[in-house]
C-alpha cells in the first residue's frame, strides 16, 4: 500500500528524463501506467467482505510521526476515485495537450498531486496527512498556474494557494490540539476516545479548526471564490482535481472525523448549513455563468454543497447517500468536464453565448453531455444514478434528527425546502448547459475553429464515465454492498443496510422530484424573462472583491504602517527603543523590588570628588548645548579627564594612564577629522521632539543610575577578584594584578579586543582606499 | 582533548591574519578561503562528533581553573551551532567570487569574513559573560568592516544607523555586566547560574536580566528594537547579507537561549514577557515583509518573524519547546543564508530589486526558480522540510501550555510569510517571457546556484531525516532545561 502512495511520485522524478522522448511518445503515455496500476492493484479489494488493512512504516517515529496507511472503506472509495479518474484524465490529456507543450511539468505535478491525494486518504496519522494535504495545494497551485503567462492564471493559482493553505493550516491546528488531547497521532484510536473529546473544553475549537480546513479545502461558501477561478488550469486538471478529487478533500476530512465530531449538535448545525448554503448558493451562481467551464465550477461547488450537508445531517441514509454521491457526482462532473474540454478544443471557445447546435458537429459528444447533464440535474430516469443519489438526499432532508436546541429545530422545518429550492436551479443550469452548447442556433462561423468530432482517444475517457452513469443507475446494488456501504460504515461508524430501489412509490422526496422537475422546467423556459434578478442579487456585491479588498488592504496597511515606525530616522528608532527599555525595565524593576538603596557600605565622600563630579556634569551638558564642534569635543575631554582624576583618587595609576592617553588622542583625532568636516548642522527639531528626547534621555539616565546603586546594594557574594589578587604573584609572577588579569588570567578577552582594533584598522584602510580609488577613477 | 573546542575559534582566527598578506594575489586567497573553510567545517564536525560520543568539552583558557579564568564550553548545542555557522559559511565562500566586485575581494573581505566565523563560534563557544561580550566586539567589528564594504552612498547611510544601534548595545552590555558582577561578583556563566539560584534571582537580579535580555534582543532584532536591522541587512552585497541574516541575529537569540534557561530562570513573568513580545515579533515582522517591494528587504523582514518563533519556544520554557527553539534555530540560519543568496542572484541577474520590474524569469532561469519555490516552502513551514518540525514542536508546546491565541499568531504568521514570498515567486519567475529587460547570463546563474542547493539539500534532510536530527534536538532541550548538568561540567572540580 504505501508502495502505491509513493509510485507516482517516483514515476514523477523520472519524468523530466522521459520527457526528452517526447516528440516520439505523448510523456502522457508513461504517466497513464501509473493510475491505472494503482486501480488495478486496489479494485481487487472491492468485495462484501472487505476488511480494513493497515500497514506502517516508521519515519519520524520521536515525534509520533509514522508513516501510518490505513484503507477502509472510505479510503477504498477515494482511491478508486483517485486512481480510476486520474486513469482516464491522463488518457485524455494525451490528445489534449499538444506536443509543443510543457508536458514534463505537466506529468510532474500531476502526478505529485496523485501521491499527495493517495496520502491524504490513506494516511492514519494526521500529521502526514496534513503533509500530503499541503502537498495537494502546492501540486494544485503548480497546475493552476501551469499557462502562468496568462495573468488570470497566475491569479487563480495564487488563490486557490492562499485559501487553502488558510484551511491547511488552521486543520494543522486542530490537529494538534486533537493529539495533545488524546496522546495519539493515530486517527483510529482518536475515534476511539470519541466520548473525552466531547467533554473537552478544546472541543468546540477542534471543530471550527478542523471544518475550516475542510470548508476551504472543498470550496464551501464563502470559501468557494477560488474554485472558479481556478478553472484557469487545463482542463483535464478541472476534470481530475477540481472537480472529482482534490476538491472532495475537504469532504473527506469530514467524514473521516464524523465518528468524532457528528457527537455534537453543532456539527450538525454547522455543516448542514454551510453544505445548504454552499448548495443554493453555487446552483444559483451557475445559472447566470456564460463560460462552459464556470458553470460547471459552480455546479462543482453546489454539488459539493450538497454533499456536505447530508454529512451534516448524519442521518444512515444521508450518510450513505452521501458516499453514493461523491461516487456519482465524480462520474458526471468528470464526463462533462471532458465534454467541456472537447468543446473548447474542437471549436476553440467556451463562450456558450456564442455556442449552440453543436449537435450535428459533435454528435457523440453531444449525446455523452446529455447523459452527464441529466444525471446531474437529477432527472427521474432509472438509468441515471444522479436521480438515485438526488433521491436519497430528498429523503434525507426529510428525515433530520432531533435535537435539543431550538435552531436544530428550525433548521429541520427550513432544510428540505433550500433543498428542492437548489436542486431546482441545478436543474435549470443542467439543461441550460446542455441545450444551450448543443441545440439551438449556434454562431457557428464566428467560432475560432471549424467545429468537428474529438478524436477517439478524448471521447473514451468521457465515454467510460458515462457507461458508468449508466451502469449504476441501472443496477445501484451492485456498487452497494461491496463498496458503498463499507463507505458509508467508516464514515457513521456502524453497520449500515441500504436499499437503493428506482421506484418506492409516490413517496414524499419523489414528490420534491418532480416538483424540482416541474419548476425548473419552467425557469429554464422563461429563464430570459427573470434573469434580471441576478442585478439585484448578487449585484455588484462579490466574495471576490472581499478577497481581492484583503489581498490589497494587506500590502497597502502594511506599507502604511511599517512606514510609519520605520522613517529611517536614527535619533526616532533610539527614542523608541530607550523608552521600550525603559517601561519595560522599570515595570519589572517596581514588580520584583529590585531598587534598594544600601549607604552602610560607603567611604566618606571629600570634597574632590565632589568638585570633579561637578566639573565633569557641567561639561557633559556643555557638549550637548555647544553649537561649536570644536568646542564640543574639548568640552567633552573635560570629561574623561575628569574620569582618569577619579582614578587617580582610587588609586588606580594606570588606569589613569590608559584613560588620560585615550582622551587626548580621541580628542586630536576628533580635531583632525572635524578639520574637514562640515559645521555642525543647526538642531532643527521641533521644541515638542526636544522636550520628549530629554524626558527620555533623563529618565534612561535615571534608570541606570538606579540600577548601579541597587546592584551595588546588594553585594550578596565574595568577587572572584579576590582570588586573582591572592594568585597574582604566585602563580602568575606579576605584582601588578591589572596586568595579570590582562594579559594571563583574561588573557584570551584580550587577545580578542586585539583583534577587534585591527579589524577596526583594516576595515578603516580598506573604505579609505576603495573611495581614493573611486575618486581617481572618476 | 580539551582543546578542541578552541579550535573552531583558532582556525578562521589564524585563517583570517594569514589572507591579510595574500591580498594581492587573489587567486591564491581564493582557493584557501574555500580550503581553510572547508577544513574548519570538517574540524569542527569531528568535534560535534566527539562531542556527540563524549559529552561536552571544557577548556579552562590559560590554564586558570574555573570559575577565576575564562572557559570555553563546548557542549552539543553551541556545537551544533558552530557547526551551521560553517556551513552557511562553505555557501558564502563558495558564492563570493561571483557575487562581489575584485575590489570590495581586494579589500580582506575574506579576512573579515573570517573574522565574523571566528566572533560568531566563539560566542556560542564561550562560558563567560565577559568573554562573550568580547566575541560580540570581534563579531560586531567584522560586520562594520563588511557592511561599509564598497563603500556605496546607500551602504554608508544605512551601516552608520546599523553601528550607531550596536555600539548602544554594546555599552549597555558591558555595564550590565558590570552590574551583574557587583552583586554576585562573577562572569563565570556557571556559577552565575549557581550563585543566582541560591539567591532565587531575588531583588536587582530581574531588572538586571532584563537589562541582559535587551542587549541580545537587540542584537537578535525583536520586536520593538529592530529598527536597524531591514534596510542595513541589504545595503551590503548579498553574500555579507546572508551571512548577518544567517549568524548575527542568531547569536543574540543563542544568548537569551543560554541566559535564560542557565542563569535567569526564576521569575515566570520574564518568560510570559517573552511569550508576548514573540507575538508581536512575529506580527509586526511579516507586516514588514509585505510593506515593500524590493525583494531583497523583503527576505530581510523575514528574519525577524523567524526570530518570535524562537523567542517564543524559550518563552514556553518547557522541553518540546525548547527542541522546537533550537531545531527552528538551525533550520532558519540555512533557509536564510539560501535565501539571501537566491533574491541576491536574481537581483544581479535582473539588475533591480525591485520585484515589479521583474518577470518570467523561470524562463531563463528555472533552476533558480525552483529552488526559490522551495526555499519559500521550506520557510513558511511546509512539510516535509526543516520549517516544519521546528514549528510543529513550538505549536505543540504552545497549545500543550494552553496557549492558543499565541499559536494562532503563530499560524497566521505563517501564513503572510508564505504570501510575502509568493508574490515574489509569481511576479519574479512566472510570467510571460521578458527579453528586453535583462540580459540572460546562464553562466552567472549556474555560479550562484550551486551554493543554494548545498543549504538547500541540508533543509530538505532537516525535515526528511528528522528521525536523525530530532533526537539531538531533544536532548539539547533536556540538557537546557537541566541547569545543574551544564554547571556541573564546568565547575566539576
Amino acid at each position: 500500500m504505501i508502495f502505491t502512495v509513493f509510485f507516482p511520485l517516483i514515476i514523477a522524478i523520472v519524468i523530466p528524463f522521459l520527457n526528452r522522448f517526447k516528440k516520439r511518445i505523448h510523456t502522457g503515455v508513461f504517466a497513464l501506467v501509473v493510475p491505472l496500476g494503482i486501480f488495478l492493484y486496489f479494485i481487487r479489494f472491492i468485495g462484501e467482505d472487505f476488511q480494513p488493512v493497515s500497514q506502517q512504516v516508521p519515519w519520524i517515529p520521536s515525534l509520533n510521526i509514522m508513516l501510518d496507511f490505513y484503507l477502509d472503506g472510505l479510503s477504498l472509495l477515494f482511491v478508486l476515485l483517485i486512481s480510476g479518474i486520474g486513469a482516464l484524465v491522463t488518457l485524455y490529456s494525451i490528445y489534449y495537450l499538444h506536443k509543443n507543450e510543457k508536458l514534463g511539468h505537466f506529468y510532474v505535478y500531476l502526478l505529485m498531486f496523485m501521491s499527495a491525494m493517495l496520502g491524504v486518504v490513506l494516511s492514519d496519522n494526521v500529521f502526514v496527512l496534513y503533509s500530503f494535504w499541503e502537498l495537494t495545494s502546492i501540486s494544485s497551485f503548480l497546475l493552476i498556474g501551469y499557462w502562468n503567462h496568462r495573468e488570470r492564471s497566475r491569479y487563480g493559482a495564487l488563490k486557490s494557494l492562499l485559501v487553502t493553505v488558510f484551511g491547511g493550516l488552521s486543520m494543522f491546528a486542530g490537529l494538534i490540539l486533537l493529539s495533545i488531547i488524546t496522546e495519539t497521532t493515530s486517527i483510529q484510536e482518536m475515534v476511539l476516545q470519541k466520548e473525552m473529546l466531547l467533554n473537552n473544553d478544546y472541543f468546540p475549537l477542534i471543530m471550527t479548526f478542523l471544518l475550516l480546513g475542510a470548508f476551504t479545502k472543498s470550496a464551501q461558501f464563502p470559501f468557494h471564490i477560488w474554485l472558479p477561478d481556478a478553472m484557469e488550469a487545463p482542463t483535464p486538471v478541472s476534470a481530475y482535481l477540481h472537480s472529482a478529487t482534490m476538491v472532495k478533500a475537504g469532504i473527506f476530512l469530514v467524514a473521516r472525523f464524523s465518528p468524532i465530531l457528528s457527537g455534537s449538535e453543532w456539527f450538525f448545525i454547522v455543516v448542514s448549513i454551510v453544505g445548504i448554503i454552499t448548495l443554493c448558493w453555487g446552483s444559483y451562481m451557475a445559472v447566470r455563468q456564460t463560460d462552459l467551464k464556470a458553470i460547471l465550477a459552480f455546479s462543482t461547488i453546489s454539488q459539493l454543497g450538497m454533499i456536505m450537508a447530508m454529512l451534516g445531517f448524519g442521518t444512515e441514509v444521508a450518510v450513505f447517500a452521501a458516499a453514493f454521491h461523491i461516487l456519482n457526482h465524480a462520474t458526471f462532473k468528470g464526463s462533462l468536464f471532458m465534454v467541456a474540454g472537447i468543446v473548447d478544443h474542437e471549436t476553440g471557445s467556451r463562450d456558450i453565448r456564442k455556442l449552440g447546435g453543436l449537435f450535428t458537429f459533435l454528435p457523440i459528444t453531444a449525446t455523452l453531455a446529455l447523459f452527464g447533464t441529466f444525471s446531474m440535474a437529477g432527472v427521474p430516469l432509472p438509468f441515471l444514478n444522479g436521480f438515485y443519489s438526488k433521491e436519497m438526499f430528498f429523503d434525507s432532508a426529510l428525515n433530520l434528527t432531533e435535537g435539543s436546541l431550538t435552531l436544530t429545530t428550525f433548521l429541520r422545518n427550513v432544510i428540505p425546502y433550500l433543498a428542492v429550492f437548489g436542486s431546482i436551479f441545478t436543474f435549470v443550469y443542467s439543461m441550460y448547459l446542455f441545450f444551450g452548447t448543443f441545440t439551438g442556433k449556434g454562431d457557428i462561423g464566428s467560432l475560432p475553429k471549424r467545429p468537428h468530432e474529438a478524436p477517439v482517444g478524448m471521447l473514451v475517457p468521457p465515454a467510460i464515465l458515462v457507461v458508468g452513469i449508466i451502469l449504476i443507475g441501472l443496477f445501484p446494488n451492485m456498487v452497494n454492498q461491496p463498496f458503498l456501504a463499507h463507505a458509508a460504515e467508516a464514515i457513521s461508524g456502524m453497520k449500515l443496510e441500504e436499499k437503493i430501489a428506482f421506484w418506492h412509490g409516490i413517496t414524499p422526496p419523489f414528490r420534491m422530484s418532480l416538483t424540482v422537475v416541474g419548476i425548473g422546467t419552467l425557469l429554464f423556459v422563461f429563464r430570459n424573462k427573470w434573469k434580471g434578478i441576478y442585478h439585484a442579487i448578487p449585484g455588484p456585491l462579490s466574495l471576490n472583491r472581499v478577497y481581492d479588498w484583503l489581498l490589497e488592504k494587506t500590502e497597502s496597511y502594511s506599507s502604511r504602517m511599517t512606514k510609519g515606525y520605520m522613517n529611517g530616522s536614527i535619533s526616532r528608532y533610539v527614542a523608541l527603543i530607550l523608552t521600550t527599555i525603559l517601561l519595560v525595565t522599570f515595570t519589572f524593576m517596581g514588580f520584583t523590588e529590585g531598587f534598594v538603596m544600601d549607604t552602610s557600605n560607603l567611604a566618606e565622600v571629600s570634597t574632590l570628588e565632589i568638585s570633579i563630579a561637578i566639573v565633569m556634569i557641567v561639561a557633559a551638558f556643555g557638549t550637548i548645548f555647544s553649537n561649536n564642534n570644536i568646542a564640543a569635543i574639548i568640552i567633552l575631554g573635560v570629561v574623561g579627564y575628569g574620569i582618569s582624576t577619579l582614578f587617580v583618587i582610587y588609586r588606580a595609576p594606570d588606569l589613569a594612564l590608559t584613560q588620560l592617553i585615550v582622551e587626548t588622542v580621541t580628542v586630536a583625532l576628533f580635531l583632525l577629522c572635524f578639520y574637514h568636516l562640515p559645521k555642525l548642522r543647526k538642531n532643527v527639531d521641533s521644541k515638542r521632539t526636544k522636550i520628549i528626547n530629554s524626558a527620555i534621555a533623563i529618565s534612561f539616565g535615571t534608570l541606570m543610575t538606579m540600577v548601579a546603586i541597587s546592584s551595588h546594594s546588594s553585594k550578596w557574594f565574595e568577587p572572584i577578584s579576590e582570588y586573582f589578587i591572592e594568585t597574582s604573584e604566585e602563580l602568575a609572577g606579576g605584582d601588578n594584578v591589572v596586568n595579570v588579569i590582562l594579559v594571563d588570567m583574561r588573557g584570551l578577552d584580550t587577545l580578542f579586543e586585539i583583534t577587534v582594533l585591527g579589524i577596526a584598522a583594516l576595515g578603516i584602510y580598506g573604505l579609505i582606499r576603495l573611495r581614493n580609488k573611486k575618486e581617481e577613477n572618476e | 582533548m580539551s582543546n578542541l573546542a578552541a579550535l573552531p575559534i583558532i582556525i578562521p582566527l589564524i585563517s583570517g591574519i594569514l589572507l591579510i598578506f595574500l591580498h594581492n594575489r587573489m587567486t591564491v586567497v581564493r582557493i584557501l578561503a574555500k580550503v581553510l573553510t572547508l577544513g574548519n567545517l570538517a574540524v569542527v564536525a569531528y568535534i560535534a562528533y566527539y562531542i556527540y560520543q563524549n559529552g561536552t568539552i571544557t577548556l579552562e583558557a590559560g590554564g586558570w581553573q574555573a570559575p577565576y579564568g575564562i572557559v570555553l564550553v563546548a557542549d552539543m548545542l553551541s556545537i551544533i551551532l558552530v557547526l551551521t555557522t560553517n556551513l552557511v559559511a562553505v555557501a558564502a565562500v563558495f558564492y563570493a567570487p561571483s557575487s562581489l566586485s575584485n575590489k570590495q575581494e581586494h579589500f580582506y573581505f575574506y579576512t573579515f569574513y573570517f573574522l565574523l566565523i571566528t566572533g560568531v563560534s566563539g560566542a556560542f563557544l564561550t562560558g563567560d559573560i565577559f568573554n562573550l561580550f568580547v566575541f560580540y566586539e570581534v563579531m560586531l567589528m567584522a560586520s562594520y568592516a563588511l557592511i561599509v564594504l564598497g563603500g556605496g552612498r546607500i551602504q554608508l547611510r544605512e551601516s552608520i544607523k546599523y553601528v550607531l544601534i550596536n555600539l548602544f548595545s554594546s555599552v549597555l552590555f558591558v555595564t550590565t555586566v558590570a552590574f551583574l558582577y557587583s552583586v554576585v561578583g562573577t562572569v563565570n556563566m556557571a556559577q552565575l547560574a549557581e550563585r543566582v539560584g541560591e539567591v532565587e534571582q531575588k531583588g536587582i537580579l530581574t531588572t538586571i536580566a532584563i537589562l541582559f535580555f535587551f542587549v541580545f534582543a537587540i542584537k537578535a532584532a525583536l520586536f520593538p528594537l529592530y529598527y536597524w536591522l531591514p534596510n542595513s541587512y541589504v545595503a551590503p552585497n548579498p553574500v555579507v547579507s546572508a551571512l548577518f541574516g544567517a549568524l548575527l541575529t542568531k547569536v543574540g537569540i543563542y544568548s537569551i537561549l543560554r541566559v535564560f534557561t542557565l542563569i535567569f530562570i526564576y521569575d515566570p513573568n520574564l518568560q510570559q514577557f517573552f511569550i508576548w513580545i514573540a507575538g508581536l515579533t512575529m506580527l509586526f515582522g511579516v507586516i514588514g515583509a509585505l510593506s515593500t517591494n524590493n525583494i531583497k528587504l523583503v527576505i530581510a523582514y523575514n528574519i525577524i518573524p523567524a526570530v518570535g518563533f524562537m523567542i517564543l519556544g524559550i518563552g514556553l520554557f518547557n522541553q518540546t519547546a525548547i527542541s522546537g527553539t533550537v531545531y527552528y534555530l538551525v533550520h532558519d540560519m540555512i533557509i536564510k543564508a539560501a535565501l539571501f543568496l537566491l533574491v541576491g542572484a536574481v537581483a544581479y541577474l535582473a539588475g533591480t530589486t525591485d520585484l515589479r520590474k521583474i518577470k518570467g524569469f523561470m524562463h531563463h532561469y528555472p533552476v533558480l526558480g525552483w529552488l526559490f519555490l522551495l526555499a519559500t516552502f521550506v520557510l513558511a513551514g511546509i512539510p516535509p522540510f526543516s520549517g516544519f518540525i521546528g514549528k510543529l514542536l513550538l505549536l505543540q508546546a504552545g497549545l500543550a501550555s494552553d496557549r492558543v491565541i499565541i499559536v494562532i499568531i503563530g499560524l497566521i504568521t505563517s501564513f503572510l510569510i508564505l504570501l510575502s514570498l509568493m508574490r515574489i515567486f509569481i511576479q519574479c519567475f512566472w510570467g510571460e517571457k521578458d527579453n528586453d529587460a535583462y540580459t540572460v547570463d546562464k553562466q552567472a546563474a549556474r555560479k550562484f546556484t550551486l551554493p543554494v542547493i548545498l543549504l538547500l539539500f541540508f533543509s530538505v534532510v532537516l525535515g526528511i531525516g528528522a528521525e536523525f536530527f530530532y533526537p539531538i534536538a531533544e536532548s539539547i532541550g533536556k540538557y537546557l532545561m537541566n541547569p545543574e548538568i551544564y554547571i556541573d561540567s564546568v565547575l566539576k572540580e
